[in-house]
């Protein structure tokens, strides 16, 4: 082991973590240990390190005993480090004369063999205590905040979420994919529990977004790059053309009666395809902003350059442009909200649900538009054929609960389904059935809820439905046979419907990885974004500065996306207000005397932070940019960039801990 | 090997917790799925949900004194359907069903006699041993019998009961051996020297008859050299490719119209005949549901000039049984004793429906049981049951 310079005075604290750690790790054994380890000069265990009492213990000690290094050993540093770095600093020590060992996560709650984990607590304090020694005292860099947000995702979390911050003074870029705000709540007739009507609660925020100083809004557009860390986010964006000039265009529609195709012809998005629209087209009356979009893949001129371009003449103001390009737009961010929403499940990913097959098998958010009074048509519940339904079915967990498809709970999926059941009685005066494999309404109002559609009539079958299939003996209808088993009374039932609707579950955008990537955050398996603690930081990621509102984190309702919404906004707040944030000063620096300036570190920096001083001829690096990445200073032919945290005896002294292995049994029987 | 018979006929709750299949009952979410999708669900006093729901809280005894699960064909509907995944068909319904066979006062004779048969005479209807190849001397294009020409082989057909002695069945090794011929294969039958597989006396649960019929064909394996094994019948398929193997057969048994497709290069130009039928195919349980091979056969009917195919209600993996898997075969008097509607009439009105002139199969249970189920319903005129392969030797005819 190498020797340290002056009188190292050090102290050691574990932490039982209740039974967390001392449950497995012999907490006793250790301290013993340690204390006869060269420079020890305390060695403690407490119930709780983190609480009160166990901080003004360490503190205490470090006044009294006059000590200069502090480890402890407990629980991840991502949980407390901040905390005990504070307990130094308050009691006059740098803070960075403190090492931590994590000694729950990556020992007691991985091992069972409790020998070898007390074993294992010993190498590892062995190895803090050894490596502290060498430590320096480094001061933190504050760097200011910029005081934008960038929400990405214009659905009601989005929405939400820029209102709050641009209410409260912030600038706010929100920057939606579609050609117009809303999501998927902007297709709902009316939402449960309170059967609110969905436009009239959704519109009037809509308008504020569009209307609001402090808010850019940039539709059918999308994040192309993004760049630099909290507080300092340089972020590129896209505007896709729409070929329409956005200033001069006042939503009078005039272009669409004016197309040359009399009658709308290709797939309505909004609408489900439920209805046709024409190449030019605004998704619905509603839309926001009210611009027209030219659809390239549709547009005659695209294809043919040959079109009469009957929408260009129409128009008084000017406002088409065929040739309109891609706009790029560089911004400068603070913080960033994620609230790209989710994607309904494929029905026909449950081929015995003849999803695409049978006609009249319908998905919910289908038939949300089809009683939407601004649908398709307009709130007329007809199918296909123009016929009225007299008996429906509704089934639930559709792409939900299953291994063969998705295992989680989309957890609104029952609640719709009764909020369909309602609606769809209300349109149609339909016999209803809910097939079900458990009803689930946790959350307020939503048990009674359930209980006023129970009054109403509709008819619960518990039993998954194992087969949708056209009744051959039914010459005239065709009804479709809905067969499960009520499992209440143990009976294989068939059911004659004339309309089914498959209430299908929530998941992730199926670009969800890509997003991820780009914000450097962490999905699950399945694709939803991973919150930094699901119960005490639900918000956050495990980047700083990027947070997260709405169903991209997981399936909700309307209720918790926007009380997500508001967190996601009060937690950028929060950063943006304390003006400035402290960089961890783990950054590389170059010892000027031995640099040779062969500028062989330069191109390898892959955040750009070293430069070549031409006076000098030496290298020198950015201490802003640097990430602490270690690149440069593996590089180095001639061993002349440091890092700060990493210096070579700090790591070697480390190892020498962690090699210097000492078999506790052998030491307490010669003692 | 005989230790793993024995523990099959000792089955206990711990038996089945001791599996990871059998583990995965706990999870079940009693959601009915697999009753519904049971095409004798409706007939059973006990359907696949409450037996999981009676195991799981330790009435084992009283789930092995029903007689539901002899209702089961081993379709793997349930199965595939199941939001847990959990084995039924393998492994959970296979156990209660050996275990209700067991303590059945009595087995319904037709079950018992092709059970004897198939002890006695290596093929459930009991024909003579001797009279097993008796096709070969029928057939348009050579058969090599290995036990007459023992040299090494690079396919064994293994040709099973029903294609060896039903004539319509010798009707399809017909067609298979004018194809193998055409494609140029080496390949070799066992002759009068094979007895079953034995499947049905696994699934329609009999295990010492099993074994007894794994342990005589492993021997006449091992005296012959050989690459590959084929066969038309996808029970036997399933037979050597889940149950041999536990007995070390060191072969993956092909199905036939897999085989086949391997060579559709070669195929394709001898396919001269169009022939002008609009053909609806039906998946047979343990080679569409089990095994996943849906498309296959849909393809190699696509190679056929002129050939339109057309889909049933029910298709693919939501294909309905034709009735005869795991014993149904033998069970039809006693499933009428039970006023249980046949399942091979419901599926040929599904077949009628669609206006198809043919109905293609692939599996040798299935043309006599559709054949007798359009006789029933007067419609035998209307539409011809047929194998892929008769429909791709029939193509071949110039
Ligand atoms: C059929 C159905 C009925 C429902 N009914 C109700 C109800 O009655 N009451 C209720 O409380 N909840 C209901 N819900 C749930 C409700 O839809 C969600 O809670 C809500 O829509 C979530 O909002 P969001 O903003 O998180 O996501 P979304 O509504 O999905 O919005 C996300 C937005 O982000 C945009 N976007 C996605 N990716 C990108 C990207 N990479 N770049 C830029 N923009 C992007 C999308 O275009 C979209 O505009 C229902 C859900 C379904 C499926
Ligand atoms: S389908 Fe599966 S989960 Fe549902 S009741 Fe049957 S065994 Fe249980
Ligand atoms: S395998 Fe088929 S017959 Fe047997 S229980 Fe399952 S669904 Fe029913």
């Amino acid at each position: 082991m190498s020797k340290t310079t002056g009188n190292t005075r050090t102290g050691f604290y574990i932490c039982h973590c209740g039974t967390n750690i001392a449950g497995t790790v012999d907490v006793e054994k250790v301290v013993d240990y340690v204390s006869k380890l060269p420079n020890v000069v305390v060695a403690k265990h407490y119930k709780y390190m983190c609480s009160d009492p166990g901080q003004e213990m360490i503190q205490k000690d470090i006044r009294d005993q006059n000590l200069n290094r502090l480890v402890v050993a407990a629980c991840s540093p991502f949980l407390h480090e901040r905390t005990f770095r504070n307990v130094a600093s308050q009691a006059g020590l740098n803070q960075f004369f403190f090492q931590m060992v994590n000694t729950r996560e990556q020992n007691a709650w991985v091992h069972l063999d409790a020998l070898a984990s007390t074993e294992k607590a010993i190498d590892l304090a062995r190895s803090a205590i050894f490596r502290v020694a060498f430590h320096k005292p480094l001061e933190q860099k504050k760097v200011p905040i910029h005081p934008g947000v960038l929400v990405v995702g214009g659905g009601i979390a989005g929405i939400h979420a820029s209102l709050t911050l641009a209410n409260a003074g912030k600038k706010v870029f929100l920057v939606e994919r579609e050609p117009t705000i809303g999501g998927h709540m902007a297709m709902f007739d009316k939402t449960f529990p309170t059967l609110d009507c969905a436009a009239c609660i959704l519109t009037p925020k809509m308008s504020s977004v569009k209307n609001h100083p402090n808010i850019t809004m940039w539709t059918y557009s999308e994040i192309e790059s993004v760049d630099g860390y909290v507080g300092n986010f340089k972020v590129n964006v896209k505007k896709k053309p729409r070929y329409i000039i956005e200033d001069l265009c006042v939503g009078c529609l005039d272009c669409i009666d004016a197309c040359v195709y009399k009658e709308p012809r290709f797939f309505d998005e909004f609408n489900q395809g439920l209805s046709k629209r024409k190449p030019v087209y605004i998704p619905f009356p509603q839309a926001t902003p009210q611009l027209v979009v030219i659809d390239p893949e549709t547009c005659i001129d695209f294809k043919s350059n040959k079109c009469k371009k009957t929408c260009v003449d129409v128009c008084e103001r000017k406002a088409i442009d065929l040739n309109q390009q891609p706009e790029h737009k560089e911004i400068e961010v603070g913080t960033i909200i994620v609230a790209t929403g989710f994607k309904p499940f494929d029905a026909s990913g449950v081929p015995y649900y003849g999803y695409g097959v049978y006609p009249n098998v319908y998905t919910a958010l289908e038939v949300e538009r089809l009683i939407n009074a601004s649908g398709p048509t307009s709130g007329e519940v007809v199918m296909r054929d123009g016929s009225r339904p007299e008996k429906i079915a509704i089934i639930h967990c559709v792409g939900s609960r299953d291994k063969n498809t998705n295992l989680w709970c989309s957890r609104v999926c029952c609640l719709y389904s009764l909020k369909l059941a309602h609606l769809l009685k209300e349109h149609t005066h339909a016999d209803i059935y809910n097939f079900y494999i458990d009803i689930r309404t946790p959350g307020k109002m939503m048990e009674e809820f359930y209980y006023r559609m129970a009054e109403e009539g509709t008819k619960f079958i518990r039993g998954r439905v194992a087969d949708i299939y056209p009744d051959l003996t039914d010459e005239v209808h065709r009804r479709l046979i809905v067969k499960a088993e009520d499992t209440l009374i143990s009976e294989i039932i068939k059911v004659p419907v004339d309309m089914v609707v498959l209430s299908t579950g929530l998941e992730p955008r199926a670009d969800a990885n890509d997003v991820r990537r780009m914000f450097n955050i962490t999905c699950s398996t399945e694709g939803f974004f991973i919150e930094r603690h699901p119960k005490l930081a639900p918000v956050n990621t495990f980047t700083d500065g990027i947070f997260l509102a709405g169903c991209c984190q997981g399936p909700k309702d309307i209720p918790d996306t926007v009380a997500q919404a508001g967190a996601a906004a009060a937690e950028a707040l929060a950063l943006i207000d304390s003006g400035f944030i402290e960089l961890e000063p783990n950054t590389a620096f170059v010892v000027e005397v031995d640099c040779s300036g062969c500028k062989s570190c330069v191109p390898l920096c892959p955040y750009s932070a070293i430069s070549y001083q031409e006076d000098k001829k030496k290298a020198y690096i950015n201490e802003a940019l640097c990430k602490g990445c270690g690149t440069c200073v593996a590089s180095c032919p001639s061993g002349s960039i440091k890092q700060n945290l990493f210096e070579d005896e700090e790591i070697y002294s480390e190892i020498d801990g962690i090699l210097n292995y000492t078999n506790i049994y052998e030491v307490s029987e010669c003692c | 090997m005989a230790t793993d018979i024995e523990g099959i006929k000792s089955v206990t709750l711990e038996t089945i917790y001791d599996t990871p299949e059998g583990k995965l009952i706990q999870s079940c979410i009693q959601c009915g799925t697999c009753a519904g999708a049971c095409p004798h669900g409706e007939y059973m006093d006990y359907p696949p949900r409450r037996i999981i729901k009676m195991l799981q809280h330790g009435l084992i005894e009283k789930v092995f004194e029903t007689d539901s699960m002899l209702k089961c064909v081993n379709c793997y509907a349930c199965m595939v359907k199941c939001p847990r995944e959990i084995h039924l068909t393998e492994v959970i319904l296979q156990l209660v069903k050996e275990q209700t066979i067991i303590r059945l006062p009595a087995v319904p004779p037709e079950l018992q006699k092709a059970l004897e048969n198939n002890y006695r005479y290596g093929n459930p209807m009991g024909e003579s041993g001797r009279k097993r190849a008796n096709w070969v001397t029928t057939s348009s294009v050579p058969v090599r019998i290995l036990s007459q020409n023992p040299e090494p082989v690079d396919v064994l057909w293994f040709v099973e009961s029903y294609p060896s002695y039903h004539p319509r069945g010798q009707d399809t090794c017909r067609a298979l051996a004018k194809i193998l011929n055409a494609l140029e294969i080496d390949f070799a039958i066992l002759g009068n020297e094979e007895k079953s597989a034995g499947e049905c006396g696994m699934l329609s649960y009999e295990s010492g008859l099993a074994e007894a019929l794994v342990d005589y064909n492993m021997s006449v394996f091992a005296k012959y050299k050989f690459n590959k094994m084929i066969t038309t019948d996808p029970h036997a398929l399933d037979a050597f490719n889940y149950r041999y193997k536990l007995y070390d057969f060191g072969y993956e048994a092909q199905h036939a119209i897999l085989f086949i497709m391997q060579y559709h290069d070669r195929l394709k130009p001898l396919l001269k005949k169009t022939l002008g039928y609009s053909v609806t195919y039906h998946d047979s349980c343990c080679l569409g549901r089990h095994n996943k091979f849906y498309d296959e056969p849909r393809q190699l009917l696509q190679l056929i000039p002129g050939i339109k195919l057309v889909e049933m209600v029910h298709n693919r993996l939501n294909s309905i049984c034709c009735g005869g898997g795991g014993g149904g075969m033998w069970l039809d008097t006693y499933f009428k004793s039970q006023n249980m509607e046949r399942l091979s009439d419901i599926r040929v009105k599904e077949a009628i429906e669609t206006g198809a002139d043919i109905l293609a199969v692939a599996c040798p249970y299935e043309i006599p049981r559709f054949e007798d189920a359009l006789k029933v319903a007067g419609y035998d005129k209307k539409i011809a049951v047929k194998d892929i392969v008769e429909l791709v030797s029939e193509s071949m005819e110039d």
